[in-house]
């Protein structure tokens, strides 16, 4: 639309340095795939799931074992 | 009239159809009403030995003394290229790791992971203390210990009435006369038991009784030496063993030993050594991509896996790996396409669908994103994956432009694993576009903080 004149003229400098300024900013990290598991390691940690599992239930045994003759 | 199956008969069905733990009990039945049933003796060990069994090509875990009192390497700065240990050294034209996240030792991180990938090699002393400061990170002193001993002591915590075999009263020299009866009791010893010291024995004594012609006597002293670190002497163990006969494994645990002493090159060539002689043997390829992935050589990599693509086609760590491969490299669609083929093959945990969402979204196919999120929420087996999946989250939150969802992703991320640096980061940054200085600083310092714990770049 010619008839609106712009408020802002713009600025071509013929003359002189141009200068840019390079600042360093921010990033985000980037997403991450997550790596999936060999039969192997899920197995491992399978078994060290099972084993911490049964020495937990054993202690808890052994505390009620000791406690018991107390109660009595 | 109910006619009773030969009791040993029957243990030995339960054996085959992986029944292990009836198969030991019904043994032992056996065994106290006669006590020297060799076959039954022999069918426990067996049994007992497969519960635990882990394939040892696959195991690795490097110890803390192992890594940092390390007498092998031949010069302490290698040159680019002919090292594992250098992070830096990429001549494949991998993605940098501005855009290919990495672990915490600096490796690309890769599709899949197994025992020995799960944290590499920390580069000092000071560094290899500090990092089993959390679990999942966690690295015993020496490869002696950790996970084989506690998994040993659990074993035994178990059975009421003491181990099966009383390691200290067994005359080894008498069952090395029996090889019938020694390479089972061998795999029990080293497996089961984790007394590599007793089973060198065993192993020793036996070759000695084939006259050394037994190349999986040879294998297995190889093994041993392995485990307490004389890598020198497994390595003349395998070498002598593939004089005798070529084998896969024993190519496959002659690269462990290379690998160990941070020699890929020569294990390179013996990997296609061993092609030679077993064309197209997908461990073999598989070995070669795993190694030219560690050292950064992404291009040659994906050739390889490839290749093992071709010759099997369900080769689940070959289509991981390319398709994470394809993810970094800007082409989403192509990768999920590998992780859909993944999901049709029956994987089904938290990875993949987390993994199937992230590509969804970048590949524009938005009605999928959110409910594979959800899924991969509802299998996630601990906190550290369910960090990962609201951190992988808080960047589809960021895609959207919802800055407020973003926020609460990561919150959530580090509500979940409060050292998961990228969080910590991508929250800084957030504060910095609302312009609140004074919180980019709070996190930025949580994250200097952790940079400091684990030295990531």
């Amino acid at each position: 639309m010619p008839e609106v004149k712009s408020m802002f003229r713009e600025v071509l400098p013929k003359q002189g340095q141009l200068c840019m300024e390079d600042g360093s900013t921010m990033v985000l990290c980037k997403p991450k795939l997550l790596p999936l598991k060999s039969v192997t390691l899920e197995k491992l940690e399978k078994m060290q799931r099972e084993a911490q599992e049964a020495v937990r239930q054993q202690e808890i045994a052994l505390k009620e074992q000791r406690r018991e003759p107390v109660e009595q | 009239m109910v006619l009773d199956m030969d009791p040993l008969f029957l243990a030995w069905s339960y054996f085959r159809r992986r029944k292990f733990q009836t198969c030991s009990e019904l043994c032992s039945e056996i065994l106290e009403k006669s006590p020297y049933d060799q076959a039954a003796w022999s069918l426990k060990t067996r049994a007992l030995t497969e519960i635990v069994y882990v394939d040892e090509v696959d195991v690795d875990q490097e110890g803390i003394a192992e890594m940092m009192l390390d007498d092998h390497a031949i010069a302490q700065v290698a040159r680019p290229g002919t090292s594992l240990k250098l992070p830096g050294t990429s001549q494949g034209g991998g993605p940098s790791p501005a855009v290919r996240p990495v672990t915490h030792a600096g490796r690309p991180i890769t599709g899949f992971v197994r025992p020995s990938t799960q944290s590499g090699r920390p580069g000092t002393m000071e560094q290899a203390i500090k990092t089993p400061r959390t679990a999942h990170t966690a690295r015993p002193v020496s490869s002696a210990s950790g996970r084989y001993v506690r998994l040993g002591t659990a074993s035994m915590l178990t059975s009421p009435d003491g181990p099966f075999i009383n390691l200290s009263r067994l005359n080894l020299a008498k069952y090395a006369q029996k090889p019938n009866l020694s390479k089972a009791l061998f795999e029990y010893i080293f497996h089961h038991e984790n007394d590599v010291k007793n089973a060198l024995e065993l192993a020793a004594l036996s070759t000695e009784h084939a006259q050394f012609k037994d190349w999986w006597w040879k294998v297995q002293l190889g093994k041993c030496y392995y485990r307490l670190g004389l890598l020198r002497e497994a390595e003349k163990q395998f070498k002598s063993a593939l004089k005798q006969q070529d084998m896969v494994d024993t190519f496959l645990f002659l690269t462990k030993v290379y690998i160990r002493l941070d020699q890929p090159l020569a294990a390179l060539n013996l990997l296609k050594q061993g092609l030679d002689v077993f064309p197209r043997e997908v461990t073999l390829l598989t070995g070669i991509a795993r190694i030219y992935e560690e050292m950064n050589n992404i291009t040659s990599a994906t050739e390889y896996y490839k290749e093992v693509l071709k010759q099997d086609n369900t080769h689940v760590e070959a289509i991981a790996c390319i398709g994470s491969n394809h993810f970094y490299t800007d082409q989403p669609e192509i990768a999920l396409r590998f992780y859909r083929r993944l999901l049709q093959m029956g994987v089904y945990n938290c990875q993949l669908y987390n993994n199937l969402g992230l590509c969804c979204f970048y590949a524009q196919q938005y009605d999928m994103t959110l409910s594979s999120f959800e899924r991969a929420l509802s299998l996630a087996a601990n906190d550290e994956e369910v960090a990962d999946v609201w951190y992988n989250l808080g960047h589809v939150a960021i895609g959207i432009g919802d800055s407020n969802l973003a926020y609460q992703c990561f919150k959530l991320a580090l509500a979940n694993n409060n050292d998961h640096a990228e969080a910590y980061n991508n929250l800084a940054v957030l504060e910095l576009r609302k312009g609140r200085i004074e919180q980019v600083r709070f996190f930025s310092g949580y994250l200097y903080g952790i940079l400091c714990m684990f030295r990531l770049n």
